[in-house]
């Protein structure tokens, strides 16, 4: 399975260029290492770790969710890839068994991929910077069951999601809640919640408690044991074909979509059925919010957790929503393989440019209410116009930067190095600026104000050229 | 006339070399078959030729357009049942049929809809969609789709492959008369029985280059038939003449 997952990966965009991200994330993590008294100057070691350990923790998260694609990803044996996954139909091996592989299968393959480089990373720092190895090694151990922790959370919430929607609605309005508690009223501790985070703080250097540190290490180890587990037992695959039968949709969808001409029209409509009964909606609706719904917990555990005065604002949210949109347009390039379209007259340009359309019916109105209702809340209805004039823009701006620079495979060139790297400088400076300026609202509005207009005229300058250049860069590619 | 004119064409795919100069030429009211063990390359040469795939070398002439340059009006022309049948997950067979005649701008599509679903018994099976389909109702569908525009010109990778015997004739019909009627057809294809009854050219292909080509009449003769005249192509039996 790691053979299968690697050469998936290798397939798309080489071996030296996927080979190239871990060695990314090691120079990164390296540079870090080498800057950190820098960051030590504007942060604590304590909140560094805070931070560490809720990326490791999301990063499990949107790992863990491969349960999500159930059914689907046993049904991708139709298409041109055969996985290892679906051998259950043809061997004697249960689908218990298979799941349980793709979860091991992705534990190591993304730890190697991302946290052994960045802990690599800082051992190539050590000397330099006189950090003990021990420390490093602990810190490893840390993010790791971290990692774990929220990846076997996200697979055991897939694995509800699949088996009765309702009670995962209750699930992860139950985390939620502790979530929100936690943030409201540190009850219960952030500890409790990632142990991993308990265990950290206990050893050095950032503690000496032995006996705590090893209990939080044991209870991190039995949530990981027992949510796996309980996955383990949940998983559930009905390997008999569906005899439902539909009305015919897309006729009705192509009249109501009269607003496009032509082959637009017609590619329009089919997405929309597709989105209606591939299911995927409730799934991306999930992906969406969830990010949106931790940037207000990170915000609010920020402003009164830590009790760290930052201007967090109604335009500061509406960039961040621009930015965290984006992963709606990977997941609509997951729906389904299109290489019928290759016996057709289309191209692929012609359904990027749809995909782009969709993705902004589909997130659009979700982010404006998000906006909207930010602003309300926090009294700031003076800057709505500003919020959602950056929403829409940095919206706009970031789908077409992803769809020009993966195409139709998303998920795939983002591993490849110089995509990633590309993506990250066109997505991580406009973020940066407009959070800078946003900070600067009150204290200078002028100003901030008209940095905020350079910047999205510079966004909607590049979001132009980028769209055209969609032609050229993808006309020639195979779908 | 030739409606398919293809020179040289060479693909390489990171130094294997999966066609190597391969030249073909094809008449109007041809029905040409392509033959050649897995592995042999004619898959590739039909992405080629149809415009889903760029060669490294070469030239394809399709219908009198450039098929590297003018993929979109060569894929506005012709007909393509691929090799693995592979319609879109979500839709049903009505709404595929519908979505390709819309992509294709034709006129009375309901008609040929329901003509092309009946023709392939697939009329209880309209609200059914795709990803619960067996192989071989899918393998109607992507026949239907590629003839539902009436095309001059078929491409077809395998196309009896998953039909049973009762749809594997009412096809082999369907493309006689086809053909009769000024059609012309590229096939590849593994079942040699019934394409020798159906081709009146042949070329047989072996490790990406063409080791026999031209009328199927003249190569094969004297009591031989196309599956020793495959055999003999490919080096399993000996050439006429050998021991």
């Amino acid at each position: 399975m790691l053979r299968e997952e690697y050469r998936t990966h290798t397939s798309y965009s080489g071996k030296s260029r996927f080979l190239s991200f871990p060695a990314f994330v090691f120079v990164l993590s390296l540079m870090s290492g080498l800057t950190i008294d820098s960051m030590l100057e504007t942060i604590t070691l304590e909140q560094l770790a805070v931070f560490s350990h809720l990326s490791a923790f999301m990063y499990g998260l949107s790992v863990g969710a491969f349960g999500l694609m159930g059914r689907e990803y046993l049904e991708r044996r139709y298409g041109r890839s055969n996985y290892l996954v679906a051998m259950p139909y043809l061997l004697p091996l249960s689908f218990r068994t298979t799941f349980l592989g793709i979860y091991l299968r992705d534990a190591v393959f993304y730890v190697l991929l991302m946290l052994a480089p960045a802990a690599l990373g800082l051992v190539a720092a050590a000397p330099i910077m006189g950090f003990s190895l021990v420390s490093i090694a602990l810190f490893f151990v840390a993010v790791l069951v971290a990692f774990l922790v929220g990846m076997s959370l996200s697979f055991l919430a897939s694995v509800v999601y699949i088996r009765s929607t309702r009670v995962f609605v209750v699930f992860t309005a139950a985390i939620a809640a502790v979530f929100v508690l936690q943030g409201a009223f540190s009850i219960p501790g952030l500890e409790i919640l990632v142990p991993s985070l308990g265990f950290h703080t206990n050893v050095r250097p950032l503690g000496s408690d032995a006996v705590l540190a090893l209990a939080y290490l044991g209870a991190s180890a039995a949530a990981v044991v027992l949510m796996t587990a309980l996955a383990y037992a949940l998983v559930e695959i009905r390997i008999s074909i569906s005899s439902q039968t539909y009305s015919n949709l897309l006729p009705e969808y192509h009249a109501r979509t009269r607003w496009l001409a032509g082959l637009n029209r017609t590619l329009m409509a089919k997405e929309l059925v597709d989105l209606r009964r591939s299911g995927i909606i409730a799934k991306m609706f999930f992906s969406f919010v969830l990010p949106l719904l931790f940037l207000s917990f990170t915000v609010w555990f920020v402003n009164y957790g830590l009790a760290i005065p930052v201007g967090f604002n109604a335009v500061f949210y509406a960039a961040m929503v621009g930015f965290i949109g984006v992963m709606m347009y990977n997941w609509l390039n997951n729906i389904d393989l299109a290489e019928y379209y290759s016996l057709l007259p289309v191209t692929v340009p012609q359904l990027v440019r749809v995909r782009i359309l969709v993705f902004l019916f589909l997130t659009l109105g979700i982010s404006t209410f998000f906006v909207v209702a930010i602003a309300l809340l926090n009294g700031e209805t003076e800057l709505l116009w500003l919020a959602l004039l950056v929403m829409f823009v940095t919206s706009l701006y970031m789908v077409v930067v992803t769809a020009y620079l993966t195409g139709l495979k998303t998920n795939s060139f983002l591993f490849d190095t110089s995509v990633l790297a590309k993506f990250s400088v066109m997505s991580f400076l406009p973020d940066v600026c407009l959070t800078i300026l946003s900070f600067s609202l009150l204290a200078n509005w002028t100003i901030a104000v008209s940095g905020i207009a350079l910047v999205l005229a510079s966004l909607a300058i590049t979001t132009t050229i980028l769209y055209r250049g969609i032609e050229q860069k993808w006309a020639r590619t195979s779908f | 006339m030739n409606v398919l004119e293809a020179k040289e064409i060479v693909k390489d795919f990171n130094g294997m070399k999966a066609l190597d100069r391969v030249s073909i030429s094809v008449e109007k009211g041809d029905f040409f078959g392509f033959f050649g063990p897995n592995g042999a390359g004619k898959t590739t040469l039909i992405r080629i030729l149809t415009g889903q795939l760029e060669p490294t070398a070469g030239t394809v002439s399709v219908l009198g357009v450039d098929a590297i340059k003018e993929p979109l009006r060569v894929k506005d022309h012709i007909g393509i049942v691929p090799e693995v049948e592979s319609p879109p997950t979500y839709l049903t067979g009505y709404e595929y049929l519908y979505f390709v005649g819309k992509v294709r701008n034709l006129d009375k599509l309901e008609d040929r809809v329901e003509k092309w679903l009946s023709f392939f018994d697939l009329e209880e099976k309209k609200g059914t969609i795709c990803k619960d389909m067996s192989k071989g109702m899918r393998q109607k569908l992507m026949l239907a789709s590629a003839f539902i525009h009436e095309p001059e010109l078929l491409f077809l990778d395998e196309p009896f492959i998953n039909l049973d015997p009762i749809y594997q004739r009412t096809l082999r019909d369907y493309l006689e008369e086809y053909v009769s009627n000024g059609g012309t057809v590229f096939m590849a294809s593994h079942i040699l029985e019934i394409s020798e009854r159906l081709c009146n050219k042949l070329a047989i292909v072996n490790l990406g280059k063409v080791v026999a080509q031209g009328k199927i009449d003249e190569l094969v003769k004297d009591g031989d038939n196309l599956e020793r005249l495959f055999l003999r192509s490919v080096g399993v039996l000996p050439g006429r003449g050998e021991r």
